[in-house]
């Protein structure tokens, strides 16, 4: 039987589509059953897969072109069978990644974990890098295929979390792996295993199949509770949202200990797992009450307001306390428009109330770019319920409406006299209320030129407020502020003029707080100062390394696994844990499966080029589509808005641009790979340098000019990221085994690459990420020249001797 | 445990340090646990509930200052040890659990162990004991998301309470909350803990 080319190439866009939307719905899955940080881990495995087809295709016995078309059909029906099997797998093998410090086990789970999904990764790479070597002569359309599919994966897996929740949506992947399988063969065994995968696809959306959330997520936890009941899901790629009711229920961070009031009905909304929000019942009496008792009400000591700004849903007591000090329109801004809509179906203002009430689904720092009315009073409350910063769970996340800019934004928009309101759970020692000090004042001084009448510092039992206003504050105003704070038990820390000497309401013994303020308020130089010698890293970031919730700084992690067994685990960020376990890890598992066996293979085959110019070559270009990939999304991310339509939209484009690159690589020249390359570190040191401000710049225009414009910025450097692989491929590596070589050494690097792209990401930026891209690409743009004008050839055929019998 | 884990770490209160010596941790753990039941660490009890670390017990212990006729509310019984402890330290203790199964077990093992004026009680400890309010002192030892004021309310003037208070994801501050004669209600944040999340409702 021999296959059509045609066939061919649509089977291996099928299987990509299927191995790329697993790779995206896992991710998803992850981050509802953990934490948002195995995403970089899911990138890991799956490039680790890849890495790992190319050592098997080496491994195995050469096969001629008939025995190569069998083995891409095995390899698809085993695919589509393991993306049934891969996410059995992972709940089977249960990793609690917060176990991973001390117990041995967990990580022999956690490299099972990695298997688990690594399976279907590494037999759909087969299946496309068998297929090279049944049409050797269309190696750039078919990998063009595999571009196209993964993109075509991408576009599906989204459009799926549109209409299924996360673990329903897992039942794509094997549809479309065993429609590949089948377009290939539909007989025998091989059909019956492409078929069955089909009907076993349908079981994700049985019953027989559920989330498993680890119990640190809020979900389990309040779904616990008597009486709790899921009142109301709804799943889109932002979130999968959940509102659970409980007649215990109850969420009012900072309450004053004076308050004895009763508490109005609330609902927990729940975005992945986690409250993201609380629908509380604003017609109840106690609503307004509660509202007033909270140290989000602060504020209103200096009102009243007329127009007011709520970023995120928040608890809906901030929206209550505005419509009760009288705002004449309170606007709340919120990202996922189904959180919007259930904290208001959930908590509904009484209807005279509701008529002051403006509610925009959008992108906050998008939607203040645009030009409009100035507000006077603009809120942030604690973006997530329990603390979550606190317990390190964020340090991961990308959050634009934390940086510097973000703030200088906030203040820009504030009407004359106006005031921004940012009130953040309070950690011991304390972090993130430090970093808010530092950069409301950083953000007061680019406003106004000086930062030192404008802050203001309130700290509850376990809350910390802080305002910023650029007008400054009169004598009478801080004696309203003071009366408010002492009605409510709140000590002001700063301005020194308010805090004074009396005996404070709630202790605390690091007097990191009001040390930060006074810092801040003196000058940069010594705002600096302050930052660099505390021991956590609390330095205002900005939207070139927007972590605001990431403290931990490297060294001192050492520092804390020194110290005593457990007294370091307040401190410890699960995510920058997580990223060092999978690259620790990542290292040791593709030495072992990626670079030892294609070393072992490589005694007993010939190689025409020099093995250190062709594995740096490979090794370079698989570290700079990962990292120049992982700095695209951090900053499109302010672009588009959000995280998730980030990085779809980035693979959308970097695959597709790609695979049409490597599908017009077949019609030129390998030596134009070296200019590729160039071209490539040149673009890239160009985004470094310049993709900021145009994010900035961009930010006003509507979002279609900014989807544009993001596909603009990407599509040239993608299509030429496409380029250099195939070119390298057709003028280095001729041979199995050095075919396997390339593929090897690009999936090592590619699969330290990520882990190692997220933790300079996270440490120095995206522009410092762009930048290693580059370097990378000008690297790989060395070797390729100096192989190709034989500067490379001093280790030219010195395998010659070791051709096999 | 005493010497090396507790007193090293600056727990001097002698009532609570004689508490220590006395009560025998491995009774309130099962039997596959018992060689580990003095190191220095939590160790689960069933339904994802924990026996606190030895430390974190007497820290607590002694900063209630406990002494005999003491009127103890303990908010999560657990295992009973520390109920156990407050009460070989001579306080009179009301201990309040969740989980119905935890609340007869400790119940059953304090008799055992015959220590006497412990009342356990199974209910949502948010509301705390109201028909034996006020109380002298009360320990928290479940993590709430904010401070109950029904707590507050039932806490006598001049008397403390130690509640760990933040998050649920293992990483919480613990507050000490003292009342003055005046009954003004003053905190102070002692230091970052990990508890079990303090649950609403009954189990």
């Amino acid at each position: 039987m021999t296959m059509r080319p045609r066939g061919l190439a649509a089977a291996v866009t099928l299987l990509s589509a299927a191995t790329t939307a697993y790779e995206i719905l896992v991710v998803r899955l992850l981050a509802v059953e953990q934490f948002h940080h195995f995403a970089s881990m899911v990138i890991g495995v799956a490039l680790l897969g890849s890495g790992m087809s190319g050592t098997l295709a080496a491994l195995l016995p050469p096969a001629n072109s008939l025995g190569a078309a069998a083995r891409v059909r095995w390899a698809a029906a085993i695919t589509a069978a393991a993306l049934v099997a891969s996410p059995w797998a992972t709940h089977a093998v249960r990793v609690e990644p917060t176990q991973l410090a001390w117990d041995g086990a967990q990580w022999a789970r956690l490299a099972a974990l990695v298997v688990a999904l690594a399976l279907p990764f590494a037999t759909g790479a087969l299946a496309t890098l068998t297929a090279f070597t049944v049409e050797p002569e269309r190696a750039g359309r078919l990998y063009g295929a595999s571009f196209a599919g993964g993109a075509l994966g991408v576009a599906l897996a989204i459009a799926t979390l549109f209409a299924l929740p996360p673990g329903q949506a897992l039942a794509v992947p094997p549809l479309l792996g065993a429609l590949g399988a089948l377009w290939l063969c539909h007989t025998g065994a091989l059909g019956l295993m492409g078929a069955g995968s089909l009907a076993a696809a349908v079981l994700f959306i049985t019953p027989l199949w559920s989330l498993q959330l680890t119990p640190y997520k809020s979900l389990p936890q309040i779904r616990a509770l008597p009486g709790a009941q899921l009142v109301a899901e709804e799943t889109s790629p932002l979130g999968w949202v959940t509102a659970l009711q409980a007649p215990s229920f109850r969420f009012a961070p900072g309450l004053s200990l004076e308050y004895r009031g009763g508490f109005p009905a609330q609902t927990a909304l729940l975005v992945d797992g986690d409250v993201a929000g609380v629908a509380t019942d604003l017609r109840s009496a106690d609503a307004a009450e509660l509202a007033e008792a909270l140290p989000t009400a602060l504020p209103w000591a200096l009102g009243p307001w007329r127009r007011v700004l709520l970023i995120g849903v928040g608890s809906g007591l901030e929206l209550k306390a505005a419509l009760g000090h009288g705002a004449e329109r309170v606007v709340t801004l919120e990202l996922n428009p189904e959180l919007l809509r259930l904290s208001r179906k959930l908590g509904p203002p009484d209807t005279v109330e509701a008529q002051r009430i403006e509610d925009r689904a959008g992108d906050a720092r998008g939607e203040l770019s645009q030009p409009g009315q100035p507000f006077d009073l603009i809120t942030l409350t604690p973006a997530v319920g329990y603390g979550a910063s606190i317990a390190g769970v964020r340090a991961l996340d990308e959050d634009f409406l934390h940086t510097v800019d973000a703030y200088e934004l906030y203040l820009r928009r504030l009407a004359p006299g106006g005031v921004l309101s940012v009130t953040n759970w309070l950690s011991v020692p304390p972090r993130e209320s430090v970093r808010t000090i530092l950069t409301a004042a950083e953000a007061l001084r680019r406003v106004t030129g000086s930062a030192s009448h404008g802050l203001l510092v309130a700290r509850s039992w376990g809350t910390v407020t802080v305002l910023a206003r650029p007008a400054g504050y009169t004598p009478g105003e801080l004696a309203r502020l003071r009366a408010f704070a002492r009605q409510r038990s709140l000590d002001l820390d700063w301005p020194l003029e308010v805090s004074g000497d009396t005996e404070p309401f709630h202790a605390i013994d690091d007097p990191a707080l009001r040390e930060a303020a006074a810092a801040a308020v003196t000058s940069p130089r010594e705002a600096a100062r302050f930052a660099g010698a505390s021991a956590f890293d609390v330095a205002p970031v900005d939207d070139a390394r927007p972590y605001p919730h990431h403290f931990v700084r490297p060294g001192s992690m050492l520092a804390f696994l020194r110290s005593a067994r457990g007294t370091w685990l307040p401190f410890a960020e699960w995510g920058p844990i997580a990223i060092t376990a999978t690259f620790v890890q990542a290292v040791l598992v593709s030495l072992l499966l990626l670079l030892a066996p294609a070393a072992i293979w490589a005694r007993r085959t010939t190689t025409t080029v020099s093995l250190p110019v062709l594995i740096g070559f490979f090794a370079a270009l698989g570290f700079a589509y990962v990292a120049a990939e992982l700095a695209a999304i951090q900053q499109l991310g302010l672009l588009l808005g959000h995280p998730v339509y980030a990085v779809a939209g980035a693979l959308t484009v970097l695959l597709a641009c790609s695979g049409a690159g490597s599908a017009w690589s077949d019609r030129i020249a390998p030596s134009l790979g070296p200019r590729a390359c160039a071209s490539l570190a040149l673009l890239l040191s160009l985004a470094a340098a310049m993709l900021l401000g145009g994010v900035h710049a961009l930010q006003a225009a509507a979002l279609p000019v900014r989807a544009l414009a993001a596909f603009g910025c990407l599509a040239v450097p993608a299509f030429l990221m496409g380029l250099p692989f195939p070119l390298g491929l057709r003028s280095l590596a001729q041979g199995r085994g050095e075919v396997a070589w390339a593929w090897a050494a690009n999936g090592f690097a590619s699969v330290i690459g990520a882990p190692c792209g997220a933790l300079i990401g996270l440490e120095a930026g995206s522009r410092v990420l762009f930048l290693a891209a580059g370097a990378a690409y000008a690297l790989a743009g060395v070797l390729h020249w100096s192989a190709l004008r034989g500067h490379g050839d001093w280790a030219l055929k010195r395998n010659d001797a070791r051709v096999p019998p | 445990m005493v010497e090396q884990q507790i007193v090293a770490r600056g727990v001097r209160d002698e009532a609570t340090l004689q508490a220590m010596r006395t009560v025998p941790r491995h009774e309130f753990v099962a039997e596959t646990l018992a060689t580990a039941a003095y190191r220095d660490h939590s160790l689960p009890i069933g339904l994802g509930q924990a026996i606190s670390q030895p430390y974190i017990v007497a820290y607590e212990t002694e900063l209630i200052q406990p002494r005999k006729g003491l009127k103890v509310l303990e908010v999560g019984t657990g295992s009973g040890y520390q109920a156990a402890v407050l009460a070989a330290a001579g306080c009179t203790v009301y201990t309040i659990e969740i989980f119905g199964e935890l609340a007869g077990s400790a119940r059953r093992r304090l008799e055992r162990l015959d220590y006497r004026g412990v009342s356990v009680r199974h209910g949502d400890g948010n509301f705390g004991w109201p028909e034996q309010a006020p109380f002298d002192a009360i320990l928290v030892t479940a993590a709430a998301t904010y401070v109950p004021p029904s707590l507050v309310e039932q806490l006598k003037p001049g008397g403390r309470m130690v509640i760990p208070v933040g998050s649920m994801y293992g990483a919480q501050n613990l507050l000490q909350v003292d009342k003055d004669s005046a009954g003004k209600v003053r905190t102070r944040i002692l230091l970052p803990v990990a508890f079990v999340p303090m649950l609403n409702g009954l189990h």
